[in-house]
């Protein structure tokens, strides 16, 4: 009898524990994250899609911003997966290319703003979340997780267009 | 040759359906966008109706080729990119409406959980129950479309125009908010409860020490970090892992534990973050390049090209970042 009682015990507490850290959860981050949210989506709808279109046009003709600028804006504004749309604005060359940094910056942006993938927020999430237990602070992370996300994506554009342009050279020869 | 029409219905735990799916002269390709080849119930979908089943990752097809797709979207962006261009969508996952774009995902288009066992073939008048593609774009009215104020010439008041800007102002905010409350109950929420419940587990059980004494070597040392990025880069992993972001969403909460534990140092945070990830959207690439208007033989290369250069940017990301943790939490 005694070690059904235990054996309850100890499974209840699994639960407990997993109810404490979904407070923890809700309570912590929810409140920050809706209001957040809110905000950024209220802008993006002030701002309109039509500036930032001709915006990222424009960054699109330049390597440095067609890497940088062009997915950051794409992904802050049109949010994962529509942010990918933007492609059309580019050669078929670079876009592949293109995708490949939009794509790589769904989760460095969302310690910043979560708006723009509230879906797969725990990549970061999951990780901060150690750190709050911790006591340190979120901030230094996320800008950090931000800036060398945006140099990642540059590296990963140019590399992944090289790479598109000589197989693309490859497939004409063949 | 004459296409058969069948029938598929949602498996255990599915949702939506049943949809009736016959190919069409010029219309025939049944997508596979599982990576991993083509699924075996794209496989059974054409040898029922005699469509041809394709893979999406390796040949790319133009959209009015294609007469239903198969995919494995955990709830991100798949499962709602192509009912939003109302192609017929059978989800091997059983996820209902759910991701940004779940408002597509209706019943007529779109179902879910499905197995090879779930595929018939449509007799009476099921057959003649075709699905409805091509309906007009459904306007989206939101509160910010004010009505024109057409042929009335006359000047408006400031006052009028004061209070007609408020009101759209205000009306945006509002949908915004809307939106947001959306997302919180649609996509945060769950995934929470799935997070609290593994980390409760994680903490109480004996589990906790065992994933310790593997995750702590590999996600507090520089060395451990690179292994985790090559090997998430490999081309033939890389598309396997990424469906929404299920695996590193995973990872990352089991490093956060052992952060929280002390037992990773927490300056390892930032260069954890790119090692866990070098994957991210491997599995969507052909959808994503199509999205952007990429023409069939670019999506072909392009596979190709970003799954090798992910395998070089992998490993370089993780050393940027680590680079960049200095100074971090010290």
């Amino acid at each position: 009898m005694e070690v059904l009682a235990n054996f309850a015990q100890g499974f209840i507490g699994l639960f407990q524990e997993g109810g404490k850290v979904f407070l923890n959860l809700a309570g912590g981050i929810l409140p920050t994250l809706i209001t957040l949210m809110t905000a950024v989506n209220a802008f993006i709808k002030f701002v309109g899609q039509e500036r930032i279109n001709n915006l990222a046009q424009n960054a699109g003709k330049y390597t440095l911003l067609r890497y940088t600028v062009m997915p950051v804006l794409a992904v802050f504004f049109l949010t994962n997966p529509m942010a990918y749309t933007f492609g059309r604005f580019l050669p078929e060359k670079y876009k592949p290319a293109f995708y490949d940094a939009a794509v790589s910056f769904v989760h460095p942006i969302t310690g910043l703003f979560p708006h723009a993938n509230p879906a797969e927020l725990f990549v970061y999430m999951g990780i901060a979340q150690g750190i709050q237990q911790l006591g340190l602070p979120l901030g230094d992370l996320a800008v950090r997780y931000f800036l060398v996300g945006v140099i990642v994506i540059f590296i990963r554009g140019v590399v992944t267009e090289r790479l598109t342009i000589r197989m693309m050279r490859q497939r004409e020869l063949a | 040759m004459g296409y058969r029409a069948v029938k598929v219905e949602r498996g255990a735990g599915g949702w939506g359906g049943p949809l009736v799916i016959k190919p069409e002269e010029g219309r025939d390709k049944i997508v596979s966008i599982t990576g991993g080849g083509i699924d075996p119930v794209a496989e059974r979908i054409a040898q029922l109706t005699g469509g041809v089943a394709v893979d999406g990752f390796k040949t790319s097809v133009p959209e009015k080729e294609i007469c239903c797709v198969v995919i494995d979207c955990g709830g991100t962006a798949r499962c709602g990119v192509y009912p939003k261009k109302r192609i017929p969508t059978i989800n091997l996952t059983p996820v209902g409406q759910a991701g940004p774009l779940a408002q597509y995902i209706t019943a007529d288009i779109y179902v879910s959980g499905v197995k090879p066992e779930n595929v018939t073939l449509a007799v009476g008048e099921e057959a003649e129950r075709m699905i409805v593609r091509d309906v007009a774009p459904r306007v989206e009215k939101t509160a910010s479309e004010r009505p024109q104020n057409g042929g009335a010439k006359k000047q408006m008041g400031i006052i009028e125009r004061i209070g007609r800007g408020m009101g759209g102002a205000v009306g945006k905010m509002y949908q915004a908010g809307r939106e947001t409350i959306d997302q919180i109950v649609k996509n945060i929420l769950p995934f929470m409860a799935f997070v609290a419940m593994l980390i409760g587990i994680i903490l109480k059980s004996g589990i906790g020490n065992w994933i310790a004494n593997v995750i702590s070597p590999l996600a507090g040392t520089l060395p451990g970090l690179l292994l985790i990025s090559v090997v998430c880069a490999l081309p033939v992993l890389s598309p396997l892992l990424g469906p929404g972001a299920v695996i590193a969403q995973v990872v990352g909460v089991l490093v956060g534990v052992e952060i929280g534990k002390g037992n990773v140092p927490p300056q390892y945070a930032l260069p954890a973050l790119f090692a866990i990830n070098p994957q991210v959207g491997c599995d969507f690439i052909p959808v994503g390049l199509s999205l952007g208007e990429a023409e069939p033989e670019t999506v072909e290369i392009g596979v190709a090209a970003i799954l090798i250069s992910r395998l070089i940017t992998g490993p370089i990301a993780v050393l940027i970042a680590y680079l960049f943790s200095f100074g971090l939490y010290s």
